[in-house]
């Protein structure tokens, strides 16, 4: 393994690797714009440029190979003298408009400006000026805040292979643009936006909605399908704002689709079911939370009793956490050990969607066809139960199954034409109403995935645990309380208690390391 | 939040001659009489508020001066009668108290992207710090040196857009940009 030396410090790097990226593994990073480990490197921004002992000019560190006692300096004054000279350039025709700039506060021009830049323009000539241009579906273009670093066209190329965005004109004419009529609209549209070191992609979706620096973050999964892409939600007093790419080498690498960007308006959906409900009389009926959850477990009881083993079922979503699916099979199982446990519809568009780079043909991304997060998981823990299980056809064609506990927790719509029920009590946990939740003999409101712990199982067999960002609203309960309640087990619901009890695989499900100490912030004197 | 980050209180036990409450009412009808003759013998000085007002009165007097006095915000308007204010946040990121809440959105001017849908400062949260003014890049916040605000509610004293920008119109002639 080469061993390089970057301003005194020994950096341990793989073969062929280029300077830049090993500063960036060992976490000190040099500054770059164009550089994104995920594209191909153009070398063309010239901030990274580097002194090399031995080499009569500076060297772009992104596009170096290391070689074994290499030492390097980005602190020599001649480096220095070239990052103060490509921060000056660039912001010789950039606005003064960091105020309503949506990426002031995790814009590199900022970072960099007052790490590397001066604090004076010297330009006296007036700027450009370029309109904002409306370039696709998702995302806004504002031309005049462009460095020019070409990410956004190497990953309309490289990655979702669809070339939307171009180059156009030379020198200080030169701009990002789009093909008249062709807008940037395909699945991965938003990353765009994550890959602009600059606020000049922006989401409309978030356009002047927050600040960034007031956001908080929770590690989270996203919930549109079985990929198990890894993701931020980005949240402030209990809304969540936007979702982000978390980095996973497995599974998503630095991009996510767009429904997985969006997926979060459903959290927000005003029409949330909100309080519990139960059916008296023949029509639903408004009820405190706690007496509809016993008047549930009384009803399932009775039920049992009176019928005989095997005549209760639930309904377990794939969009429930292994942990609750886990809790609620203990559950019914303890009132009927012979409780039919099934899987809840998994709908798909049949065929996965790939994106692929647009000279090798190599695939690039995937969308799985699944459009649920977790039914590998749900079948997991119905075998780790054990015990009857059934199809959907099959149960409503049994005669046996006289009540059951249905969980929705679908995104959307989830009840089709073609999915039959057993006749007879039921209690449904969901998040949002359907044709069969206002039948519903006790209703209990639910919540969302961004308002509980849990894990989820991709398609892969990747088993990935997910955290709360916000709570539950008013009226709603997490569905792992519900069942703590009901098994008379105290306190409130702690996935990591429900995955140690579950035993292998789910018992060494951990949440990767995420919150390493960031640096405190430097005191800046004005 | 972690276990060692709670801080469990309990209510301090009241003594038995706490609990006869008499005693307590006679220390705090002894700070009356104290300041009763403080009164009588000068120390103290008694103004007859609001007939008489301390801006009025010299400094040396016990009075003060308005023109540094940090009182109720406004926001200012532009030579077109548009809020100045650009929703960049910086004020309510700067507010040690967090008593601004604001809500932008695209602007509906040409010549501007961002403006505030919603500006609400809840003066009653407010310490009167100054950093929301300190904070602004387009000048658009100012304390004003009105400090008579009153309200009959703490909703009355959440003040919005619109009243902020008439306290503007109020104070403009006293007190230029
Ligand atoms: S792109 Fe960065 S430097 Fe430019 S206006 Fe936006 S935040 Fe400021
Ligand atoms: S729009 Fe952003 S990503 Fe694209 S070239 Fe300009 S600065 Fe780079
Ligand atoms: S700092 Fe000024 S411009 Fe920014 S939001 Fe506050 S009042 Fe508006
Ligand atoms: S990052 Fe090396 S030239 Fe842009």
């Amino acid at each position: 393994m080469p061993t390089i030396t970057v301003d005194g410090k020994r950096i341990e790097c793989k073969d062929r690797q280029m300077i830049l990226q090993a500063c960036l593994d060992a976490a000190s990073p040099l500054p770059h714009y164009c550089y994104h480990p995920g594209l191909s490197i153009p070398a063309s921004c010239r901030i990274c440029l580097v002194e090399v002992e031995g080499l009569p000019k500076l060297v772009p560190s992104c596009q170096t190979p290391v070689r074994d006692g290499m030492i390097v300096h980005s602190t020599s004054p001649k480096a220095i003298a070239n990052q103060k000279q490509v921060m000056e350039y660039l912001l010789v025709n950039h606005p003064l408009d960091c105020p309503v700039c949506d990426q002031a506060g995790e814009c590199l021009l900022q970072d960099y400006s007052y790490q590397y830049g001066r604090s004076q323009s010297r330009f006296e000539e007036d700027k450009h000026k370029k309109p904002k241009k409306d370039v696709g579906l998702n995302v806004l273009l504002y031309n005049d805040r462009c460095i020019m670093c070409t990410r956004c066209v190497r990953f309309t190329r490289e990655v979702s292979g669809t070339s939307e965005l171009y180059v156009d004109g030379r020198g200080s004419k030169e701009e990002i643009d789009i093909f008249p009529g062709k807008p940037l609209d395909n699945k991965l549209s938003g990353n765009v936006v994550d890959l602009c070191p600059v606020g000049a992609l922006l989401d409309k979706d978030f356009l002047f909605k927050q600040r960034v620096w007031l956001l908080k973050e929770a590690p989270s999964i996203s919930p549109v399908d079985s990929g198990g892409e890894n993701i931020w939600l980005h949240y402030n007093e209990g809304v969540i704002y936007r979702i982000k790419p978390r980095y996973n080498a497995q599974v998503n690498t630095w991009w996510i689709s767009d429904d997985t960007r969006y997926s979060y308006k459903a959290v927000h959906d005003e029409k949330r079911l909100r309080g519990a409900r139960r059916m008296q009389y023949g029509s639903q009926i408004d009820t405190s939370y706690s007496k509809a959850i016993e008047e549930a477990d009384a009803g399932l009881r009775a039920i049992a009793k009176q019928n005989g083993e095997g005549s209760l079922y639930a309904m377990l979503s794939p969009m429930m956490a292994c942990e609750e699916a886990y809790l609620l099979g203990k559950y019914i199982r303890s009132i009927d050990p012979q409780a039919v446990l099934v899987l809840g519809p998994v709908p798909s568009t049949g065929q996965n969607e790939t994106f692929k780079h647009y000279i090798s043909g190599k695939t690039t991304f995937t969308i799985q066809a699944e459009k649920v997060p977790n039914a590998a998981g749900i079948r997991r823990v119905i075998a780790l139960l054990g015990g009857p299980t059934a199809d959907l056809a099959g149960l409503a064609d049994s005669a046996n199954s006289k009540a059951g506990w249905i969980v929705g927790g679908y995104l959307s719509n989830w009840v089709t034409d073609q999915l039959k029920l057993p006749k007879g009590f039921k209690i449904i946990q969901d998040i949002l109403p359907t044709t069969i939740s206002d039948r519903a003999d006790v209703l209990l409101p639910a919540a969302a995935w961004a308002e509980k712990d849990g894990c989820w199982e991709n398609f892969a067999g990747k088993i990935q645990p997910f955290v709360a960002a916000i709570a539950p609203p008013e009226g709603t309960r997490r569905e792992g309380d519900v069942y703590y309640q009901l098994l008379g087990r105290g306190g409130f619901y702690i996935a990591d208690e429900v995955r140690a009890e579950m035993g292998e695989p789910f018992a060494t499900v951990k949440l990767p390391d995420i919150h390493a100490q960031a640096p405190e912030p430097e005191f800046i004197e004005l | 939040m972690k276990d060692s980050d709670v801080i469990v209180l309990d209510e301090p036990r009241l003594s038995v001659a706490d609990q006869f409450y008499l005693p307590q009412v006679l220390v705090g009808l002894g700070t009356t009489m104290k300041h009763m003759f403080k009164v009588l013998s000068g120390t103290d000085i008694v103004i007859q508020y609001p007939e008489e007002r301390r801006e009025d009165m010299p400094v040396e007097q016990g009075g003060m001066l308005l023109r540094t006095y940090r009182g109720v915000h406004r926001l200012n308007k532009d030579e077109e009668g548009r809020v100045k204010c650009v929703a960049c946040f910086m004020c309510s990121t700067a507010c040690p108290a967090r008593c601004i809440h604001i809500e932008a959105e695209e602007s509906p001017w040409q010549d501007r992207e961002k403006y505030p849908a919603k500006f609400d400062i809840d003066e009653l949260r407010c310490i009167y710090c100054g950093m929301c003014e300190e904070a602004c890049p387009v000048d658009a916040i100012e304390l004003t040196s009105m400090y008579d605000i009153v309200g009959l509610t703490r909703q009355e004293m959440i003040f919005d857009k619109e009243k902020l920008l008439r306290i503007f119109d109020q104070t403009v002639e006293d007190e230029p940009m």
